[in-house]
């Protein structure tokens, strides 16, 4: 059936498509994942600090977020940021913004969103108990979030933001649109230039699929593991 | 109806004899807190005056005023429901009041000015259920606060912690996790953990509701040594065993007023007022 075939292809391409793709798109993940759970824990304190005007902020641009597909986001960004940056500095011509850039800041805040929901019940896990200790104790707002709440909620939502982050991994594919050669733009490449679209597809599919796999595998053990003892 | 009028402290309180005071069995003898400086005015350590406080429409604490002098333990108890818990929170501000003034050791609670965390340093709490931080080890709950709050060194910090931890009799749990020890055993380390701050008067919020019966003995015995070393204690609790052996003052709590506010003599002899003569038949009939 496979007489058609020739996976050979496969193998010649392997440092490209690792080298350079796959380098790429760990790259892109592991930096989206960071900024977007950084700005999400922001995000989701601010949604939960109640004061008025800044929790609907918190509100509107996570819903916002959350209703728009991430391919739109991406050209959004890539297209009007560079318009942004020359209003905001004056400039007389669109500022220049390199593609990776763009789509780094595009990933962040767009995952920034949905980090921010899983923080959100992670901080609303920790019994109001915990904070209320934590000021007696004579700890700031500021003190009781850093040293008691949120080191607590980060481990119980550990699994969870690393469940997102294999989403992400998955997402940072749509940078083909940018034309980014991430691991899916490289076997792309190799799959067009050699006329051979199915090896290259089934392999890149195969690739996702362990990666994936394995990242969730791990996940679930690690959640035995970081659980904190009650 | 507002306040009972309050009855004057009872004068040559069981502080006098601190140093007398005999170690109780699993606790090491010396005082578990060094006697407060001499007091810069003679006032009383907490005044509440005339709070009122409501939940939206509800209100739960009803023109409450009394007065905690310093070296004194009063015992505030009542059914459940009374407000007995939301009075305590309110000394150290943790719960807001809409009316009236709470004043401990000269700090106006509900002041603009009144720095709360700075204040709340110099209070201890214990809570109903312990609220040790899970995520941290026994060492660290003792030392986290004095090191980023009072800005103690981390071996001044340790040093502090370990020694009161060796008083409530837990030396050898000092690596352990809060969830590694038993519910007697986390209420003592959380005793230790305010006493680490140095507090002028310690609040206790049912500090034995949550325990099993077998435990409650352990905590309340670090409560009573700490009681004859002179510290300043305001507990909720319905522990009347411990409120016979060491209170100066019960006060009794119904529906959010302060019912009756006496010496533990008077009260226990005979309570005034039908509601407290009820709660006490109730709970000591068991």
């Amino acid at each position: 059936m496979f007489s058609n075939f020739d996976f050979s292809v496969i193998a010649a391409s392997l440092p490209y498509l690792f080298g350079q793709g796959m380098v790429f798109t760990l790259t892109l993940t592991a930096l989206a994942a960071t900024g977007g759970i950084v700005f999400g824990t922001g995000l989701a304190m601010m949604r939960l600090s109640g004061i008025p005007g800044v929790t609907q902020a918190a509100k509107l641009y996570v819903e916002l977020m959350r209703s728009l597909p991430l391919v739109l986001v991406i050209f959004w960004f890539y297209f009007l940021v560079p318009y942004i940056g020359a209003w905001v500095t004056g400039s007389a011509t669109p500022i220049q913004v390199g593609a990776f850039a763009s789509a780094l800041v595009t990933f962040t805040l767009f995952e920034a969103a949905y980090f921010a929901e899983i923080m959100r019940a992670g901080i609303q896990s920790i019994a109001k108990g915990q904070s209320a200790a934590a000021s007696a104790l004579g700890m700031s707002y500021w003190q009781t979030m850093r040293l008691v709440v949120l080191p607590q909620a980060l481990r119980n939502m550990l699994p969870l933001l690393l469940t997102q982050t294999i989403v992400l991994f998955q997402d940072t594919s749509l940078v083909y649109v940018l034309s980014l050669t991430d691991f899916m733009g490289a076997a792309s490449k190799v799959a067009q230039r050699d006329g051979r679209l199915v090896e290259m597809y089934l392999f890149a599919a195969l690739v996702y699929f362990a990666v994936c796999f394995t990242a969730s595998w791990l996940v679930r053990r690690l959640q035995t593991r970081v659980a904190i003892i009650r | 109806m507002t306040s009972t009028p309050m009855p004057a402290p009872a004068a040559g309180t069981p502080t006098a004899n601190a140093s007398e005071a005999p170690a109780d069995e699993g606790l090491r003898a010396g005082p578990l807190v060094t006697p407060a400086p001499a007091p810069a005015t003679a006032g009383s350590m907490i005044a509440i005056e005339g709070v009122s406080k409501w939940y939206g429409d509800f209100k739960v604490l009803t023109g409450c005023s009394t007065r905690v002098a310093r070296g004194e333990v009063v015992v505030v108890c009542g059914p459940s429901g009374s407000g007995k818990s939301t009075l305590i929170k309110c000394v150290n501000a943790l719960e807001p009041f809409q009316e009236g003034q709470i004043t401990v050791d000269g700090t106006r609670v509900k002041d603009r000015g009144t720095n709360l965390p700075k204040l709340r340093a110099r209070v201890g709490m214990v809570f109903q259920h312990f609220e040790l931080f899970p995520h941290l080890s026994i060492t660290d709950n003792l030392t986290i606060a004095q090191r980023k709050v009072l800005g103690r060194s981390g071996e001044d910090a340790r040093k502090r912690g370990l020694d009161l931890l060796d008083r409530v009799g837990l030396s050898a749990h000092a690596k352990k996790f809060p969830g590694q020890l038993s519910g007697g055993q986390q209420q003592r380390v959380a005793i230790a953990r305010a006493l680490a701050m140095n507090p002028v008067v310690m609040l206790f919020d049912e500090p034995t509701s949550a325990l099993d019966p077998e435990m409650v003995g352990e905590v309340l015995d670090v409560m009573v040594e700490l009681a004859r070393d002179g510290m300043t204690m305001m507990v909720v609790t319905h522990e009347m065993g411990f409120a016979r052996k060491v209170a100066d003052r019960v006060i009794f709590m119904d529906r959010g007023e302060i019912v009756e506010d006496a010496t533990k003599d008077a009260f226990f002899g005979q309570p005034r007022s039908e509601r407290a003569q009820q709660f006490l038949s109730k709970i000591l009939a068991h």
